[in-house]
């Protein structure tokens, strides 16, 4: 193995992630120690750290590509993984990794190059004949540009930031007086998100399934698909649920969606690991919507139904190593669905809700994997993402893995901020979720409430409140109570008190 | 008001939905569904913080916020705000609320931490429900803050490019 040290340009689970398997292969790693969390998990992962906790520049260090091959070189790793967000899909990061002699862990700067520019993607599988939503050729530079476009295609449309990705800058637009303010927000958004304000519009495809498949491919060119992931579940194009395999489709519409999947990373020459991803309408007519050039947070789900490690297979990729399966070697096999436990408030609308991890406690089970970078103490701060940790359950079939999906649900305990939790507590008591039957709208249309509770746990609730009340008025030693300017108690200082019950 | 403790023997705590939960003083550890009593225990340990042991399952348990007779409780992972009230303060209540009627302002506020980016309305701006009044930006989203209610903006307390926390007031409105 040319691969001997491997510098992880990330954090949180995926830091990790990546960290364990490089350890399965003999790798030795180095992890970065940031001042925004001098204690995180992921440090105690890595044989080697390297300190940048003192540099108070104001772009994180795993978004500074000087930086980062400058630590590359003094720490004499050969090899970097960017992981996903960050660098991970920067043409211009993976050309200085290959000028230095370090070996990018992913794909072409070429590839990243064109498939992270949308308008050129859209080119790209224009010319190779895939199936696409209409939309502008090119980039649009100002509204009436964009009302034009929307007149010709129809409206619903979708304003799509050019360099984006992971859902961020994309605005729907569904009548000519919308289009000055999207246009503008989506341009902003742009902008700040990729420093890039270009936009192009597409055609929005009215309740589609969103599908993507998992590519492989090797510097030899040999390509194959792992199959599909269904990511349906999402708001605000943010994935909150993803499964594997999808159940709205059967082997003839998996085999042809692969291999178109195939042909669009060809188009590229495209090698390591990569997403190709799909809208299905209700007709089972599908559109190619971008390719997304780097390992996915919902890469385990493909994992736990292949059985192939795909962190080592883009290891063994970037060393040059030739693919040693072939299309007809994947075998999909049980189902896994991945929820994102995220530090979000159900109930004022998914809103971040950063701080720190008092207490965790997480199952378990054969058919339960965590992925985390969380621990006791741990911070969930604002400059990055909010993700606590990954669920992914697995069981022979959909109904079973939901079922045990349900379960493990109950058994994660997290204290200390709001979750993502009630959410799934109550997606997987869903009729239609269950039955399969959602599309990318389901949580906006179909839910009438984000989160589970019952009757029974709203008394409770009361009667707690009930019981602090008496605590503090009717218990106390003083004589006279004033209900009127009863005292401000930190919230501190009541949870110590409840342990005196 | 200076209370009598003799003279109170239940108390109400009434939920932001206005559902209203009564119970007896002493307050009991068991609560009566349908024919049957049931035990609440509230419990500490290393493992799990603080829960509530009901029909043999945990369930975690967080007070939030407390302020006065209001708070705020965190139930298996749902915040619940009640105030509770005693018999007298409640029937204070209805009075005052009675001669109150409807607000007339309605303050909006960032429901997160986050920078603002970009104020869309003035000071006189008429603005309709759900209408974006700013742009706020956290954990690198765009959410656009709207309006609650149909109305008339009487003050902007932000500009664009500041930083604000949770429940800073954004701006104030008329509710028309």
């Amino acid at each position: 193995m040319k691969i001997t040290k491997i510098l992880i340009a990330n954090r949180g689970e995926i830091a990790i992630r990546i960290m364990k398997t490089a350890r399965s292969m003999k790798i030795s790693t180095v992890a970065v120690k940031t001042a925004a969390e001098p204690n995180a998990m992921y440090l105690s992962y890595a044989d080697e750290i390297f300190d940048n906790s003192e540099d108070t520049s104001e772009i994180p260090v795993f978004l500074d590509i000087e930086k980062l091959i400058s630590i590359a070189q003094r720490t004499k790793a050969d090899a970097v993984h960017p992981g996903y967000g960050f660098l991970a899909e920067n043409p211009y990061f993976a050309q200085k990794c290959l000028e230095n002699k370090i070996i990018f862990i992913g794909p072409s700067p070429d590839a990243l190059y064109k498939m992270g520019n949308k308008t050129i993607a859209r080119k790209l599988a224009m010319k190779n004949g895939i199936p696409m939503a209409m939309g502008s050729e090119g980039n649009i530079s100002n509204e009436e540009e964009a009302i034009a476009i929307a007149e010709k295609i129809g409206y619903p449309v979708i304003i799509k930031a050019a360099s984006g990705g992971g859902g961020r800058g994309m605005r729907i637009v569904r009548k000519s007086e919308e289009m000055e303010k999207m246009f503008l927000i989506a341009s902003k958004e742009a902008e700040k998100a990729f420093n890039d304000p270009s936009v192009f519009i597409e055609k929005y495809i009215e309740n589609p399934k969103h599908i993507e498949f998992q590519i492989l491919g090797d510097t030899k060119g040999n390509i194959i698909h792992l199959g599909e992931r269904e990511c349906s579940i999402q708001r605000k194009h943010q994935k909150l649920l993803e499964e594997a395999p999808s159940c709205a489709l059967d082997t003839d519409l998996r085999e042809e969606m692969g291999r178109i999947a195939v042909q669009i990373a060809r188009s590229v020459n495209y090698y390591s690991a990569g997403t190709v991803e799909f809208l299905l309408d209700s007709d089972r007519d599908f559109y190619f919507m971008e390719m997304n050039t780097r390992i996915q947070v919902e890469h385990p789900v493909t994992e736990v139904i292949t059985g192939i490690d795909l962190i080592e297979q883009q290891i063994r990729i970037a060393n040059g190593e030739i693919l040693k399966y072939k299309q007809e070697d994947i075998k999909l096999t049980g189902w896994a669905i991945e929820c994102r436990i995220n530090a979000e408030d159900v109930q004022a609308g998914f809103a971040p809700d950063p701080g720190k991890i008092e207490n965790l406690s997480l199952p378990s089970d054969p058919y339960i994997r965590i992925d985390t970078g969380i621990q006791p103490g741990s911070a969930i701060v604002a400059s990055f993402d909010s993700m606590i940790a990954k669920l992914i359950v697995s069981g022979k079939d959909r109904k079973e893995t939901i079922k045990n999906c349900k379960m493990a649900l109950d058994k994660v305990w997290i204290k200390g901020t709001k979750t993502t939790l009630p959410f799934f507590r109550m997606l997987v008591r869903n009729q239609k979720f269950q039955d399969g039957n959602f599309t990318t709208t389901f949580i906006e249309k179909d839910l009438e409430k984000y989160y589970l509770n019952s009757e029974y746990e709203e008394m409770l609730a009361a009667w707690l409140a009930t019981k602090l009340f008496v605590r503090e008025n009717l218990e106390e030693d003083s004589i006279n109570v004033d209900f009127e300017n009863g005292k401000e108690m930190s919230p501190w200082l009541l949870n110590k008190r409840i342990n005196q019950f | 008001m200076t209370s009598n403790k003799l003279r109170i023997d239940k108390l109400y705590a009434l939920s932001s939905e206005n559902r209203k939960f009564s119970f007896s003083l002493p307050l009991k550890n068991k609560i009566r569904i349908g024919k049957r009593d049931y035990i609440v225990q509230l419990k500490a340990d290393e493992k799990y913080g603080t829960y509530i042991l009901w029909k043999n399952r945990k369930y975690p348990v967080e007070i939030v916020r407390s302020r006065q007779n209001k708070y705020e409780i965190l139930f298996n992972d749902i915040s619940y705000t009640f105030t509770v009230e005693t018999p007298f303060s409640l029937q204070r209540m209805k009075v005052l609320n009675a001669k109150k009627g409807k607000a007339e302002k309605e303050l909006v506020k960032a429901p997160m931490p986050g920078k603002i980016i970009d104020v869309l309305v003035r000071e006189g701006s008429n603005v309709l429900r759900g209408e974006p009044v700013v742009i706020l930006e956290a954990m690198k989203m765009q959410n656009e803050i709207q309006s609650p209610v149909n109305g008339k903006i009487i003050s902007v307390s932000v500009k664009a490019n500041t930083n604000v926390m949770k429940d800073d007031v954004l701006v104030e409105i008329k509710v028309e």
